[in-house]
């Protein structure tokens, strides 16, 4: 019973621990950016601005839901649902502390990998459904950019489990905490993986797909409301997940000092709080990348991905099992 | 498995809560030209139904195909420790194999998106 | 768990009749997916947890979305005439068919039925006993699928380039 009663808690805890952590990040996403260019930024409503994300989900919430009449309405309603299911779901697996974890699922990371390959199904359905020209060159741009970006995430990724041996990522945590944080002997495998992410919740500098001097807005422009807003939102669902991933992959997810506590609650809590400042650097890293490039042109990013990627990807793999054999 | 029944169906009834929640609160209207596509304030001609280049499918093939090598090598990469170096070089064949073919695709220039090379010369001749 | 592989088989079997009555084939794609999901979760019950994720991964993350790309691509949308299919559905050419069908199915029962195989005679089967069999037993196999997809990959450039002249300058975006 008290295990039920605790699982229960993890989950309202995950669900509604994202739900406000992507909103939060569109605040600190735009007090960032106005920090780096030199102004405010929003600062009116509620202490530091931080009540403007409320106003403008309050806002978002009032404005009409308008569904085309020239659209595809099921296909059309379905579309930003799939992306905030698919990426919402993926944080089942992710170990917050030491069994803090939705399911400890023992092909975990494969099932992030399942759950970000259907994500796909949301830009190309919202971009064919809505029956609008710049919508349809949107959803096909998303489309492209994620299946190319797609296969060396999976690959990017396979350096991890060579090194720990299982798709498990609360043991892939406690291996990276009996030998060394991936970071180091994977910083190819690293580096393959975040930018594979960055195109997956297309951020800038991979936002082409929403490039609004070309396309309006992709795929969503025909989308209002919180329609709208749930692209919207998935996107920093997105951002989070691959924040989570990171730390749990490369930096040793709750690892840290522990300040002398050994036991009880209070261990966990520690740990979480070094998984979630870990993760909190990899957003603000994700918000710097936003503030720093500019976008590549298109053809150029799809050549990116398979002539330098893809063979990196392997290249890593090949090499990090060579060592890990010769070293046995 | 039960924990994730329950968060797939939590997830499910917070995201069908959004929906129909902007649905009731949201306001109405209908005016003249509420029902149009929105392109730019361009009134839309024709319709958006077009047909595309074969680049794209491409791009689609190429995923497909590595995607299925990706999950051979999934396999592999689970089993390593204990195949050790005989599956090491059944590997390599298999993903030699597949870096043939993309070697060929590129030299051939299948991995150029976009127009080919040959028309944008074309085009800067005019 | 035995609920779960009754309803996600109802699932599957509903979604697959879908799948052959829409009209709109971006419908009946998306019903596939629906269908190979609850394939899925089926693999998942019986204990064969990986392949149920690599299900997932190729079928409903790979090969579905290149359907559902392939119809964006050609913007096929729905017919204007289902003569064709109307033509299908008469009984002279569905009476032949679905007779073979309840013949295997009957046998299928029978092999079931006499083999005296429950639902939950799967037991839990771990990724890395699939990988060392394919890489120990099966590799010849699996180097005969490296073949096969260098293969499919040359032929898909190849077939798909005849077509490459015909369209304009439209559509590089």
């Amino acid at each position: 019973m008290n295990e039920t009663l605790g699982t229960l808690l993890i989950i309202a805890f995950v669900i509604l621990g994202v739900l406000h952590v992507a909103p939060g990040l569109i605040w600190l996403e735009r007090r960032l950016l106005a920090l780096w260019q030199d102004r405010y930024g929003p600062n009116r409503v509620g202490p530091f601005g931080l009540f403007q994300v409320l106003a403008d989900a309050i806002k978002m919430f009032f404005k009409e839901d308008w569904i085309p009449p020239f659209a595809d309405k099921a296909t059309f309603i379905l579309a930003p649902c799939i992306i905030n299911v698919t990426a919402l779901t993926a944080f089942a697996v992710i170990p917050f502390a030491p069994g803090w974890s939705v399911v400890d699922m023992s092909v975990g990371l494969l099932f992030f990998l399942a759950m970000s390959s259907l994500g796909v199904y949301s830009v190309t359905l919202a971009g064919w459904a809505s029956n609008n020209k710049y919508s349809l060159l949107g959803g096909l741009r998303a489309s492209a950019q994620m299946l190319g970006y797609e296969v060396f995430m999976g690959l990017s990724l396979m350096g991890v489990v060579l090194m720990s041996g299982t798709f498990n990522l609360a043991k892939i945590v406690e291996a990276q905490q009996n030998t060394i944080w991936y970071c180091v002997p994977q910083f190819l495998g690293m580096m393959l993986f975040l930018i594979a992410g960055i195109a997956e919740t297309h951020r800038l500098p991979f936002d082409l797909p929403e490039a609004e001097a070309e396309l309006i807005a992709g795929f969503h422009s025909e989308y209002s409301s919180m329609k709208f807003g749930m692209f919207f939102i998935g996107e920093y669902i997105g951002i989070t997940l691959i924040s989570c991933l990171m730390t749990v992959l490369y930096f040793g997810g709750w690892d840290g000092p522990t300040f002398g506590i050994s036991e009880g609650l209070a261990l966990k809590l520690v740990q979480f709080g070094w998984f979630a400042a870990k993760t909190f650097v990899f957003l603000c890293l994700f918000i710097l990348l936003r503030a720093s490039f500019c976008r590549p042109r298109y053809d150029q990013l799809i050549a990116f991905g398979w002539k330098i990627m893809l063979p990196l990807s392997l290249a890593n793999l090949l090499i990090t099992g060579a060592a890990l054999l010769a070293l046995e | 498995m039960w924990p994730l029944l329950v968060f797939i169906a939590a997830v499910m009834v917070v995201v069908a809560a959004q929906i129909v929640l902007s649905h009731f609160l949201g306001q109405r209207h209908r005016e003249r030209a509420t029902g149009e596509p929105y392109e730019s304030g361009i009134v839309s001609e024709g319709s958006a139904r077009l047909r595309f280049s074969a680049t794209f499918y491409l791009v689609a093939m190429l995923f497909v195909i590595f995607d299925l090598e990706a999950v051979y090598i999934f396999s592999w990469v689970i089993s390593f420790r204990e195949l050790g170096w005989s599956g090491y070089f059944k590997i390599f064949v298999f993903i030699a194999i597949l870096l043939a073919s993309l070697v060929y695709l590129w030299r051939i220039g299948a991995l150029e998106a976009g127009p080919p090379k040959r028309r944008l010369r074309e085009a800067e001749v005019k | 768990m035995t609920i779960a592989f009754y309803v996600a088989s109802a699932v599957a079997l509903f979604a697959t009749l879908m799948v052959v009555t829409r009209r709109n084939p971006v419908h009946a794609v998306l019903y596939l997916m629906v269908s190979l999901l609850a394939v899925a979760v089926v693999f998942f019950t019986l204990g064969a947890h990986f392949a149920a994720a690599l299900e997932v991964i190729i079928y409903a993350g790979a090969i579905i979305v290149l359907f559902v790309f392939m119809i964006m691509l050609l913007n096929i949308g729905p017919p204007p005439s289902t003569r064709q299919e109307s033509l299908l559905l008469t009984p002279g050419i569905w009476v032949g068919p679905s007779a073979l069908s309840v013949l295997l199915a009957g046998l299928f029962l029978y092999v079931i039925l006499a083999g005296g195989r429950s639902v939950q005679a799967g037991s839990y089967v771990d990724a890395k006993t699939v990988g060392i069999s394919m890489f120990e037993i099966y590799f010849l196999g699996v180097e005969l699928a490296s073949m096969i997809l260098l293969a499919g990959l040359v032929g898909a450039y190849h077939l798909g380039k005849r077509d490459l002249p015909d369209e304009a300058e439209g559509g590089n975006g």
